[in-house]
């Protein structure tokens, strides 16, 4: 099941000298919930910033207790080399998150629809690179879109939908790529996402930059404004003159197009793909998504929060990993964390208000 | 304080002792030393403005809050464990009727009653319901109101409905014993149903239960209770005043710890030039309505639920589409009919829509003051990529200042404001806009009275700028000081206008009286109230 990201860690390894994005991650963030909820900073810096205690220590434990084997260059560029396609899925979930569909569970498939058309177009019909990435990502947009008609135009139920086509598209991945892992793209097309930087993967900053231009846009532009109100309350929105069902619309369409780049950029990364992988990345979108409702900004989904939580996630799964636990473990991990963290979130967000 | 030594005679005992409770949430402290005894048999009154913490009391009193330590709450001399149980509330007679009365719809009258009490038989587990009814039926004969048990409550008239939620209330009273807490209970009741639910009232404090009565309206305060205690800022002022001492304005003095300013009548400030004009309107009941506005002229419309008036405030807002009509605003005619999904359109040609429900139409809880502000202008007054802090942050000041809306710190979360100021708030987020045509629905309903002032100076102020106005309400009291003209609808036409100087009366005469049914308690009015908590909106 889980073949894609033992595959993906092993692509990285070469390279030296990791930066620590882990402290460079900190003033953004702060400093942009400071600006939102001024008057509660002093009293909310704990949940805030709880995690990244919770994170540091962990990673102080696992320092000491595999002082041979956890804190190594490598171990952080796997953590931080590693996650590109759950970056671009939890982003794709955010998308309808934020303007109030809450369980959007294609996501995953969507994005295996797009990796599993791109190699098999290419290496099974022979198709150029470039015309299958596009005609992979547009397919993931169309997907969307078709989501975005059913839930937003006709009213259809979020989760029927998604689940329903959750299922008919992994279906048809795998039909596509007759159960079988794709592989065999041309060597160079891997540059795109492997590509050195700093020791990690250009794909790493790829995922950064789309997660500080979602904050961004969340936080600073009209069009974020508007997303988040339209989550708020429909109705508030539409009187207020947002154009409700064309944000919630473009939302979906925009999750697609997010997925499908994700896969565009995991394909480049893997040099294929297995279309059976996509069930597995269920749970830890929607984890480190969650997850999120506890990091910065309390009781609220934030993208910058999500971004800790996914490198969180893989910390502490790595850090089991090497002390010897076989690969139960990340279920245990993912679901237990989902749980207990999005549980303290609720309680403290409960009780600031 | 006498909370040690309750006074010993039998018949002295009080029903109700609340003694030094004081609530703190972080640090803001909404209840200090609360202390307030309620008699048995006594209807005592509790006022106070939005955000006094009339909410908090009853909560604690019904165990959603805890108090903090040191308070004690007794019942007929036996004290209450802290925080309180509910179940050993309900066993010492303590029972709460919620603002919307807290009634599940599609349920029977008899369910709806023993919510929460049914009994299960034997091995099965199954509900007795020959039981069940029997019981309830009993209750209704104790308080003397006869209801269908097995109708669905979601049918009933809205003075059925509050014999119902009165029934559930005291069906675990001792006989002369019990105390039923009514948290706003008539606020979505219209007059004939109010006076019915006044004499339920009455029967249960005949029975020798004690009530404990929270109402925004002075008004019924004054009316029918025995004793009334008034907070201010988390503290009792005065406690156990008897009414026939007080007056409204004595309580509103007290509740505002200043003078109420009274509201005359000013000069219209209407202008010649016409701020707006609607054509053949057709919505709902409404048959081609025509409206001129003019330049800060305040229109009122009012009528019965089912007359129109409030589909014509909100077709002319952009909240509903209408069948057909045309809307002229800044010369920018715009379609009343077709379906959007935004106001959009309205709002840049100047329109500005003040919703009844603030929450869930007007503004978003989990968004700050700012946020909730700008909304409507976040992408016309913005750049594309950059909302723009400088100008959110002039036009909020400018608000908080002008509507004194309090706490006056631009970040704080709409949702944890009292109704006055999440009011204040909405009217702010739109008067921001310098709107060319304001339309209000309820602009002053479940506010307090200091809030209430605040809004009509605004509204007049609005007027005074060259706003044409239209406000949509029920309450002739608002639409008597503010309105140059009033509009009565009924059934879709318009049947009387009013102009110029007006009273309360007139309005509620125009409103209630008419060819067909002239003089007593309307039955219509009292079957279309009970769409009043529900439908108003629809």
């Amino acid at each position: 099941m889980d073949t894609a990201r033992p595959e993906a860690q092993g692509a990285t390894a070469p390279g030296a000298g990791a930066p620590a994005p882990s402290g460079a991650d900190a003033p953004g963030p702060a400093r942009a919930g400071h600006r939102r909820r001024g008057a509660f900073a002093g009293r909310q810096l704990g949940p805030r910033f709880a995690i990244l205690v919770v994170w540091a220590a962990m990673i102080l434990v696992y320092s000491t207790t595999e002082s041979s084997l956890f804190p190594h260059t490598g171990t952080f560029q796997t953590i931080f080399g590693s996650q590109q396609p759950l970056v671009f899925m939890t982003m794709a979930l955010m998308c309808t998150i934020i303007v109030g569909e809450f369980v959007d569970l294609s996501v995953p498939a969507v994005f295996g629809f797009g990796a599993t058309i791109l190699p098999v177009l290419v290496v099974n019909h022979g198709w150029g690179l470039w015309p299958a990435s596009i005609v992979a990502v547009l397919a993931c947009v169309v997907v969307g879109a078709v989501n975005g008609f059913l839930v937003v135009k006709l009213g259809v139920n979020t989760i029927v939908v998604t689940l329903g086509m959750s299922t008919l598209l992994e279906g048809i991945s795998l039909w596509m790529s007759d159960l079988n892992t794709i592989s065999g793209l041309p060597s160079g097309f891997q540059k795109i996402a492997l590509y050195d930087v700093g020791g990690l993967p250009i794909s790493f900053y790829y995922g950064i930059a789309l997660v500080l231009a979602f904050a961004y846009l969340l936080a600073f532009t009209p069009l974020g404004r508007h997303m988040r109100f339209v989550g708020a309350s429909r109705e508030v929105s539409r009187l207020s003159g947002v154009r409700v069902d064309r944000i919630r619309f473009g939302s979906f369409v925009f999750a697609g197009l997010l997925s499908g780049l994700g896969a565009f950029i995991a394909v480049a990364d893997l040099g294929g793909y297995n279309a059976t992988t996509s069930d597995s990345y269920l749970l830890p979108v929607f984890a480190a998504v969650f997850l999120s409702t506890a990091i910065f900004e309390p009781g609220r989904f934030n993208p910058l929060g999500t971004l800790v939580g996914i490198y969180f996630l893989e910390t502490g799964i790595l850090g089991l990993q090497l002390l010897g636990l076989q690969s139960w473990v990340s279920q245990v991990f993912y679901g237990g964390i989902l749980v207990i963290a999005v549980t303290i979130s609720t309680l403290l967000h409960r009780r600031s208000t | 304080m006498s909370v040690s030594q309750p006074e010993a005679g039998t018949g002295q005992q009080h029903r109700l002792q609340v003694a030094r409770v004081s609530k703190t949430f972080g640090s803001a402290r909404v209840l200090r030393d609360i202390g307030l005894s309620i008699a048995p048999g006594e209807l005592h009154g509790l006022v106070g403005q939005n955000g006094c913490g009339k909410s908090t009391l009853v909560k604690i009193l019904t165990g959603i809050y805890s108090p903090d330590p040191g308070g004690a709450i007794t019942v007929d001399g036996g004290p209450l464990s802290l925080p309180v149980r509910p179940l050993e509330a309900r066993a010492a007679g303590l029972s709460v009727v919620h603002q919307n009365l807290g009634l599940v719809d599609d349920r029977t009258v008899w369910e709806n009653v023993r919510l929460g009490r049914f009994r299960a038989s034997g091995l099965i587990r199954r509900i007795d319901g020959k039981a069940e009814r029997a019981a309830v039926e009993a209750v209704f004969d104790r308080l003397g109101a006869r209801v269908d048990i097995s109708q669905r409550v979601g049918e009933l008239s809205a003075e059925d409905r509050a014999a119902v939620a009165i029934a559930r209330a005291m069906q675990d009273h001792q006989p002369g014993g019990g105390l039923i807490i009514f948290d706003e209970s008539t606020r979505a009741m219209g007059k004939s149903a109010r006076n019915r639910f006044f004499g339920l009232v009455q029967s249960v404090i005949d029975g020798g239960a004690s009530v404990l009565m929270i109402s925004h309206q002075l008004e019924e305060i004054v009316e029918v209770t025995d004793r009334v205690t008034v907070l201010r800022d988390g503290q009792v002022v005065e406690t156990g005043i008897p009414t026939k001492d007080t007056s409204e304005a004595g309580l509103t003095r007290l509740m505002l710890g200043r003078h109420l300013v009274t509201h005359d009548r000013v000069d219209s400030h209407a202008r010649d030039e016409l701020a707006a004009t609607v054509r053949h309107l057709v919505v709902r009941s409404v048959r081609d309505f025509d409206l001129d506005v003019r330049k800060g002229e305040i229109v009122g419309l009012t009528g019965l639920v089912g007359s129109g008036a409030v589909a014509v405030a909100e077709a002319v807002g952009g909240a509903r589409a209408a069948r057909a009509g045309t809307l002229t605003v800044n010369g920018r005619k715009l379609s009343l009919k077709p379906r959007r999904d935004s106001t959009a359109e309205f709002i840049r040609a100047g329109v500005a829509f003040v919703a009844e429900r603030r929450l869930e139409q007007g503004l978003a809880a989990e968004m700050t003051v700012t946020q909730n502000l700008t909304l409507p202008r976040v992408r016309s007054r913005g750049r594309r990529v950059l909302t723009g802090s400088r100008w959110q942050a002039a036009e909020t000041a400018a608000m908080i200042r002008k509507l004194d809306i309090k706490p006056p710190n631009p970040h704080q979360l709409v949702g944890t404001m009292s109704g006055g100021n999440q009011q204040k708030v909405l009217l702010g987020k739109w008067l921001a806009g310098q709107p060319a045509l304001l339309v209000l629905h309820e602009p002053t309903q479940a506010v307090d009275v200091g809030a209430r002032h605040d809004i009509i100076d605004a509204i007049r102020e609005a007027a005074a700028d060259g706003c044409g106005v239209i406000i949509s309400s029920v309450d002739a009291a608002d639409l008597a000081v503010l309105c140059d003209r009033v509009l009565v609808l009924r059934h879709g036409t318009v049947t009387a206008e009013l102009a110029g100087t007006m009273t309360e009366d007139d309005i509620i005469h125009a409103t209630f009286g008419s060819p067909g049914e002239p003089g007593d308690e309307p039955a219509p009015a009292a079957a279309d109230s009970t769409l009043d908590s529900k439908g108003m909106a629809r």
